[in-house]
């Protein structure tokens, strides 16, 4: 038996009369790359919330990280959509927000945030204000800051959603590249099918709303990845399959 | 320095032309280079003044900020307080200044304090309100992601909800810096000796219009003060635009 990281298990979230969420069982391995990927709506962001601990789940399901239950609260690294950075902090301290809110020893936390600053691509930045920066440099930030807090359960939320074509493909590689470097156990939530085949360990489609796991695909193609493969005919496959997935609950949430 | 130096500078130039081409009784309105001579001659009365009315309104702003950042912060915290408080200091904002005076003099005695209290009267609630609305002005999101940090209330005050409602902190600041002066002429009304407002009163008494002008130039130099000390603090502690 292989250990689970996180294992997710008949959680359903009701809002009033709304459904958001219907019974998800997931289980999702240390160091795994795993993208979520599903029709507006479908309870992403809900499910996300409640690995963040921010959101309790219904009645009768459960979380379980490191096999463990409890408060989830502070023990995964949550990365929302915008970047969320703060105006009146540079790029280092908002980079360290989590950890001063730990209360971890400053000059340690400030050493290490400098080396980590450079895998970031933010060297010679330290010390510019988010307001000067770029787009693409600040999801870099906001993602650093996600790493700065050390949990090995990272969720991050369409971080490049924002992002134009062609910065979000380097930031992909790039993203892949600190993986492979930082080993952490990674949830990705996107909407474009070929970032979450690109990145991925496994894809899992969720359905329209009630949200639930639809297919769970596991994605074999070699590492490391590079953009060729984004024209590969076993690479287009898989999107074909997915394609169809997404599709018809695309259709079913259009139409409903 | 020079920018607000120099529409100053115009204005006096202005009233010079007005008061020469226009030929103006000055009953009405003396030139402004006979109250230049009657301040300098009495440069150190009105330098008294000036530095009475500035303790004062300083001393008033400065508690009407504190206790007005300190009581939106507590609001925030303990929502209950608020909806028992903040009634309150709403129905004392509707019982105009003046009808205070007098029962602050009598508590206070003609000191510093009185009209200091009058001044911290008119200050503290505008700054009250504006951080108030700073503060529900945060993203909810931006909370949500300091608790995902494993953020406690304090430090979500600390970290995000205090800094980010700086901006209209300020507004209110230099809202409340005219208002302290206004307080603390006011308070002299009610039989001080000293400071601007003493001397406002007296000059209207006694038909000194020169006096009388000389007095609101210094009024407006303690009100210039106060203004510029807000600004400069604005301008160091809110060096990031409002972008929240």
């Amino acid at each position: 038996m292989t250990a689970t990281k996180l294992s997710i298990s008949g959680v359903g979230k009701n809002f009033g009369a709304v459904r958001a969420l219907d019974r998800v069982d997931l289980d999702i391995a240390p160091g795994e790359f795993v993208t979520l990927i599903g029709p507006s709506g479908c309870g992403k962001s809900t499910l996300f919330n409640m690995l963040a601990g921010l959101l309790e789940p219904d009645a009768g399901g459960t979380i379980l990280l490191d096999g463990k239950p409890g408060k989830l609260l502070g023990r995964t690294a949550f990365m929302p959509q915008r970047d969320l950075l703060l105006p009146w902090r540079n790029v280092l301290d908002n980079a360290l927000l989590p950890c001063e809110i730990e209360g971890l020893p400053r000059a340690e936390t400030r050493a290490r945030a400098e080396k980590m600053a450079v895998d970031f691509g933010l060297r010679g930045f330290e010390k510019h204000f988010p307001q000067q920066l770029s787009g693409g440099m600040r999801q870099r930030v906001a993602l650093m800051r996600t790493f700065m807090f050390e949990r090995d359960l990272m969720l991050l939320d369409e971080p490049f959603g924002a992002l134009d074509a062609l910065t979000r493909s380097m930031m992909q590689r790039w993203l892949l590249d600190i993986w492979a470097r930082y080993r952490r156990t990674i949830i990705f939530i996107t909407h474009d099918i070929d970032e979450a085949i690109f990145l991925a360990d496994r894809v899992v489609v969720m359905s329209a709303r009630p949200g639930r796991i639809k297919l769970d695909r596991r994605i074999d193609l070699p590492r490391p990845r590079d953009a060729h493969l984004l024209t590969a005919p076993e690479f287009t496959a898989i999107k074909r399959e997915l394609l169809d997935a997404v599709e018809e609950e695309s259709l079913k949430s259009f139409s409903a | 320095m020079l920018r607000a130096a120099l529409p100053i500078l115009l204005l006096f130039a202005l009233w010079e032309a007005a008061v020469v081409g226009l030929a103006i009784d000055p009953f009405y309105l003396p030139s402004i280079r006979v109250v230049a001579a009657a301040m300098q001659a009495q440069s150190g009365s009105y330098l008294d003044a000036y530095l009475v009315t500035l303790a004062e309104a300083a001393l008033g702003f400065a508690m009407g900020g504190l206790v007005g950042v300190a009581s939106a912060l507590l609001f925030t915290r303990l929502p209950m307080v608020k909806d028992m408080v903040l009634p309150i200091f709403i129905v004392s904002q509707t019982v105009p200044v003046i009808a205070f005076g007098a029962i602050v003099v009598l508590w206070f005695g003609n000191t510093l304090m009185a009209k200091a209290a009058i001044a911290f009267y008119l200050t503290f609630f505008p700054v009250t309100i504006n951080t108030l609305a700073g503060i529900a002005a945060v993203d909810a999101r931006q909370v949500a992601l300091l608790r995902s940090f494993g953020a406690g209330p304090g430090a979500v005050m600390r970290k995000l909800l205090l800094p980010a409602a700086l901006p209209r902190i300020f507004t209110a600041l230099r809202l409340s810096a005219s208002l302290a002066l206004a307080g603390a002429i006011v308070g002299e009304w009610f039989g001080a000796s000293r400071g601007v407002g003493a001397m406002l009163l007296a000059a209207m008494f006694n038909e000194q219009i020169v006096s009388l002008w000389a007095s609101i130039l210094v009024a407006a130099a303690v009100g210039g003060t106060l203004f510029a000390a807000v600004a400069l603090a604005e301008r160091a502690m809110v060096f990031w635009r409002e972008e929240l």
